[in-house]
């Protein structure tokens, strides 16, 4: 009798930790997705307002087809992209096109001056932190979903409940890396 | 201790509070029955309750008025608010939280509510003037950080119940005073004990109270700032924030003990004489100088001793 107790007592109390195991990443999955639709909101706005600028520069240099063509360009590589990993490439190509078209506007002191063109400047300029703050959110979920479903015993049960290694949204060299502070002095 | 654990931890603590304050209220009545009688008793006991409840209720809006602070508007100050909007987005929040202000030339911030949706973070005038944007982005980040580890419902719950408490053993100090003598006369024996058993609740009543609310405080500093330089990615521009408050010298008005848990760092610290002994045993704060080893340590830097104090400066990035 007392076997079938013992038996029964293990059995609960692995079925115990495969469901706190479980609950766990979920949660972390779940941030995951919520980082990434952050993210994702942010990119967005600042592919909204990329025409207007586009615009604005237009009625002052308006024989720099090129470096429209390539923001343009750029801004539908980051809104077709798909998953984090292709959009992080195709963000940092964009803000490459970006920097190249305000470096253009930088020769036409008129187009400087004007007050819609520093209200558009001001408000990419504040996307872009979003998106730089969202990023370090979304990367640091990701790392620790990561870590959750690859180290043991959890990377016992990844594989049988489908959870899978997410994809960073790839951050300019060096701000990857996130500060390992301890809670203790 | 990740984030879930400490979230758990804080409701946990959350429970201890209330039920530490309805332990209070009880003495409190039973203290007051046997100066008053029976009479009194319920009244306190009817008083406590009600007070609870309503203090639970909108504790958030209590702590602005005790401390003085009042809304601003995203016009008013569109800087601090595009940084107060990266550190949330950078901590996970669904929204930023609203800013008020303290006008006090004093630099010091908190964060308060009862549930993340409806908190707020503070910051007095003198600590917008004496700060460079990367220091105030640091201190942003420790207030936002409070709120996401949902420690402002506790420490927001601590300010107010420590607050009333506080208030209502005051109360029954002063009516010993001057209405203790009615009921000696009757029954002797009896009459002292509760009498006796009366003036030590009524002095330990505060204590017990500061003593909840010092269990609050230290560790979560701690995680906090831990939680802000991993939001802000940069420890240093909070440990610099940290070394200019250390540096300043002048203390906040408007604090009482009930609410100086809040601040980022603790505003008591200028008392001197017996009060200094007090605020050494109710210290709500580890001291400035140990954060700032902590931050150094985890970012790898090391802070000059000494800051110049002229505002606006832009501290050199080393």
């Amino acid at each position: 009798m007392t076997v079938v107790y013992i038996l029964i007592a293990i059995v609960v109390v692995l079925l115990v930790f495969v469901v706190v195991l479980y609950n766990r990443m979920v949660r972390l999955r779940n941030e995951v997705d919520t980082g990434w639709a952050n993210i994702d909101v942010q990119l967005k706005r600042r592919n909204d307002l990329i025409p207007n600028i586009v615009e604005a520069v237009k009625g002052y240099a308006a024989h720099e087809r090129g470096t429209f063509e390539a923001v343009t360009k750029a801004r539908a590589a980051v809104a077709g992209a798909q998953g984090p990993a292709a959009a992080g490439e195709a963000d940092n190509l964009l803000t490459a096109a970006l920097g190249k078209l305000f470096a253009v506007a930088e020769a036409y002191p008129d187009l400087k001056a004007s007050e819609n063109f520093l209200q558009l400047q001001n408000e990419l300029s504040a996307t872009e932190d979003k998106i730089a703050a969202a990023r370090r959110y979304y990367n640091a979920t990701v790392l620790r979903f990561n870590n959750s479903i690859q180290t043991f015993p959890a990377v016992l049960l990844a594989g049988v409940f489908g959870f899978v290694k997410r994809e960073f949204f790839a951050a300019e060299a060096g701000d990857r890396e996130l500060p390992e502070v301890s809670f203790q002095p | 201790m990740t984030l879930q654990q400490q979230i758990r931890a804080n409701r946990f603590r959350t429970v201890l509070v209330l039920a530490a304050f309805g332990l209070l209220v009880i003495a409190l009545g039973g203290a007051a029955y046997a100066l008053g009688g029976s009479g009194m008793g319920v009244l306190v006991l009817l008083v406590g309750a009600v007070y609870g409840v309503f203090a639970y209720v909108s504790s958030g809006s209590m702590v602005a008025k005790l401390t003085g602070a009042h809304p601003v508007t995203r016009e008013e100050w569109p800087e601090v608010y595009h940084l107060i909007d990266t550190v949330s987005i950078a901590a996970g929040m669904e929204a930023a939280p609203p800013l008020y202000v303290v006008n006090d030339p004093a630099p010091n911030a908190f964060a308060a509510g009862r549930v993340p949706a409806k908190s707020y973070v503070v910051v007095t005038s003198g600590l917008l003037e004496s700060m460079s944007k990367r220091e105030l982005e640091g201190v942003l980040a420790h207030e936002v950080s409070h709120i996401r580890n949902r420690d402002v419902r506790l420490m927001t719950l601590a300010a107010v119940l420590v607050g009333v408490v506080a208030l209502v053993s005051d109360l029954l100090a002063r009516m010993l005073y001057f209405g203790g003598g009615r009921r000696r006369g009757g029954d002797s024996g009896q009459g002292w004990i509760f009498l006796v058993l009366a003036i030590v609740t009524i002095l330990l009543a505060p204590l017990a109270a500061v003593m909840v609310q010092m269990a609050l405080s230290r560790r979560r500093e701690y995680l906090a700032d831990a939680s802000a330089a991993e939001i802000t990615n940069d420890p240093e521009g909070l440990a610099l924030a940290l070394r200019r408050l250390e540096l300043d010298h002048r203390e906040i008005q408007h604090v009482t003990s009930a609410t100086a848990h809040l601040y980022i760092e603790t505003p008591l610290r200028n008392a001197t004489g017996p009060a200094k002994i007090v605020a050494g045993l109710f210290n709500t704060h580890p001291p400035l100088a140990a954060r700032i080893g902590v931050l150094e340590e985890a970012g790898g830097f090391r802070l000059p001793d000494d800051l110049p104090v002229a505002p606006d400066l832009e501290m050199p990035t080393a």
